[in-house]
C-alpha cells in the first residue's frame, strides 16, 4: 500500500495568490508531485477586448491582475499609441512613471504582507497593507479610483496632477522611508523569517535564463535583468536608478530584491517629483468610434512588480484590435518553475514559494 | 560545528513592542469618517438643467449599463429627447468614460459611494439632478 496521498491545495485558500490549483502528492509532509491547475478565474478579458473599441478596451485590462493594474494600461496604451503614431507628452510620460512607480511600491508592500501571512508572522501584514493604503489614498487623489485606475489612457493620462499633489506623494515617500527599517527590524532581519526563507524554492540562474523567467526570480537569482533597463520605456532613461540582485536565488534573496527595488522606486519617484515637466497631459484623440488602427502589429514590454509584462496588439484598419495577447511572468512562474520547486518541499511551504515566485493566476487565465 | 546563533535576529523583531505606544491609523467608523475625496468616482449626478439627452454615455458604456430614459421632472429645454441617461449598477464599473464624453458637462461621478438596498431593481440609478458648479 502507498503512503502517497493526493490533496489538492486551493482553489479557494487562504495560502494561494488567486483562484489557482495546485494537486500535490504528499509522502507525509513532503511533496513528490505537484501539478498545477489553472481555469477557475477565466473572464476572456482578451476577446472582450477584440469587441470593444480601443478606448473602451482600457477599462478593462486593469482588471488583468488586481495587485498592480496600472502595467496593464501602460501596455495597452502604448502599444496603441505605437500603431496608431501617437506621440505623448513629456510631462505625461512622467505621470505615467510616478503612477507605474507608486504602482510597483504597493504591489511589493501587498507582497509583504502576503508573505508575512504565508509564514504565520501576524504583524507585518498588518502593517503593510496599512501602509500601502497611503498609497491608495494617493491614486484616488489622482485617478479617481483606489485599486482600479483606468487612469493611463492612449495618448497620455486623463487627468492633471492635483494642487500640491507632489508634496503629498512625496510626504508619503518620507514616511515609508521612515518606516520600511522597522520592517527590516521585525522581518527581514528576523531570525525566524529567515530560518523559513533561506534555502527554499531555490532558482540557479542559468536555469532563470534558459526558461526566461523575470522580476525579483531572475533578479534573486542574481541576473540583473530588468526591462526598465534592458528596453527603457517612458522617459525611464533619463532616470538614475540601481537593478538590486541577490545571488542565493532562494525565496529570501526575492524578499531582498523586493526591499532594496522598494528603496529604487522611491529613488526614481523622488527624481519624477523634481523633474515633473509643464505641459499638456493628453494629445488630441479622434472620437472613440473613428479612432482606427492600420493594419500592424506590435510587442510591448512593461516591468512590473512580479517581471517582465509582454502584450502583442495586433490592428487591423478598424476600430477594434484584431488580437490582444497578454504574457504576463505569472506563466512560467506557476507552471515551469512553481512545479519543479515544489518537488521535495514541505506542505508548509507551499504558499511561501507561490508568494514568493509572486504567482498572480489572474494575469495567467486573463 | 559552531554554534553561531543569530543574537541580532532574535531581539529586534521586538522593537515592535514600540508601537503599542503609539495611535492607532484606523478611523473609528462610524463614529469618525473619511472625508470624500474630491474627482471619487462615485455615484453619477447629472445636471438635467445641462444635459441634452443626446446619449453619448450610453454609447460609450463598454458594458452597456446605460439606458435613456424617460425624465420624470423637468429638463432642460434644449433636451429633444426628452430622455436622461439610467446607470444599471449591478454592470457599472466606474470608468467615468460616461462623464468624459459628457458633452455639456451635465454627467459626472461624485465622492458618495455607500449605497444599501433590498430591492434589486433600485439598482437601476437614474442619477440625482445636481447643479453642476
Amino acid at each position: 500500500m502507498s503512503d502517497v496521498i493526493k490533496i489538492f491545495h486551493g482553489p479557494q485558500h487562504p495560502g494561494v495568490t488567486g483562484n489557482m490549483s495546485m494537486e500535490l502528492d504528499l509522502d507525509g509532509e513532503t511533496i513528490r508531485r505537484a501539478v498545477t491547475h489553472v481555469g477557475y478565474l477565466h473572464r476572456g478579458f482578451e476577446k472582450l477586448v477584440e469587441r470593444r473599441t480601443l478606448i473602451q478596451a482600457f477599462t478593462i485590462v486593469c482588471r488583468i491582475c488586481v495587485p498592480e493594474p496600472d502595467p496593464n494600461e501602460e501596455n495597452l496604451a502604448r502599444g496603441i499609441e505605437e500603431l496608431a503614431g501617437l506621440e505623448i507628452s513629456e510631462r505625461a510620460q512622467f505621470i505615467r512613471v510616478l503612477v507605474l512607480e507608486l504602482a510597483r511600491l504597493q504591489a511589493h508592500l501587498l507582497w509583504l504582507a502576503g508573505q508575512g501571512g504565508s509564514i504565520g508572522h501576524e504583524v507585518v501584514p498588518q502593517w503593510a497593507i496599512g501602509e500601502r493604503d497611503y498609497i491608495l489614498d494617493l491614486f484616488e487623489e489622482l485617478t479617481g479610483g483606489r485599486v482600479y485606475h483606468m487612469y493611463i489612457y492612449p495618448g497620455g493620462v486623463r487627468r492633471d496632477l492635483p494642487d500640491g499633489f507632489l508634496d503629498r506623494v512625496a510626504a508619503v515617500l518620507d514616511q515609508l522611508e521612515q518606516r520600511l527599517p522597522e520592517y527590516d527590524r521585525i522581518f527581514f532581519e528576523n531570525a525566524g523569517v529567515k530560518k523559513r526563507l533561506q534555502g527554499v524554492g531555490v532558482v540557479a540562474a542559468e536555469e532563470a535564463v534558459a526558461n526566461g523567467y523575470s522580476g525579483p526570480v531572475i533578479r534573486g537569482s542574481g541576473v540583473a535583468r530588468d526591462v526598465r533597463r534592458d528596453a527603457p520605456y517612458l522617459v525611464y532613461d533619463q532616470l538614475e536608478f540601481d537593478i538590486p540582485t541577490q545571488s542565493a536565488g532562494d525565496a529570501y534573496a526575492r524578499a531582498l530584491v523586493r526591499r532594496a527595488e522598494m528603496n529604487q522606486s522611491i529613488r526614481i519617484l523622488r527624481q519624477v517629483i523634481d523633474r515633473m515637466p509643464p505641459g499638456t497631459i493628453q494629445c488630441k484623440l479622434p472620437r472613440h468610434h473613428k479612432f482606427t488602427l492600420p493594419r500592424a502589429e506590435t510587442y510591448v514590454q512593461t516591468e512590473s512588480a512580479r517581471g517582465a509584462f509582454g502584450y502583442y496588439l495586433a490592428g487591423d484598419g478598424t476600430e477594434y484590435l484584431r488580437r490582444l495577447q497578454v504574457r504576463g511572468p505569472s506563466i512560467v512562474h506557476a507552471f515551469t518553475l512553481l512545479e519543479q520547486l515544489l518537488v521535495g518541499a514541505q506542505l508548509a511551504d507551499v504558499a511561501l514559494i507561490m508568494n514568493s515566485l509572486g504567482i498572480c493566476p489572474p494575469e495567467i487565465e486573463r | 560545528m559552531a554554534w553561531n546563533p543569530d543574537i541580532k535576529g532574535v531581539t529586534l523583531p521586538f522593537s515592535v513592542l514600540k508601537q503599542s505606544l503609539k495611535q492607532p491609523h484606523t478611523l473609528n467608523y462610524p463614529v469618525e469618517k473619511r472625508q470624500l475625496v474630491p474627482g471619487y468616482r462615485g455615484f453619477h449626478v447629472n445636471d438635467l438643467s445641462q444635459c441634452v439627452g443626446c446619449g453619448n454615455c450610453q454609447e460609450i458604456c463598454m458594458n452597456e449599463a446605460i439606458d435613456m430614459v424617460e425624465a420624470t421632472s423637468e429638463v432642460n429645454p434644449k433636451n429633444a429627447s426628452g430622455l436622461v441617461p439610467r446607470i444599471d449598477y449591478g454592470r457599472c464599473c466606474w470608468c467615468s468614460l460616461c462623464a468624459d464624453v459628457c458633452g455639456p458637462y451635465s454627467l459626472r461621478l461624485e465622492g458618495e459611494y455607500t449605497y444599501v438596498s433590498a430591492d434589486p431593481d433600485s439598482f437601476l440609478y437614474v442619477p440625482k439632478d445636481t447643479k453642476t458648479s
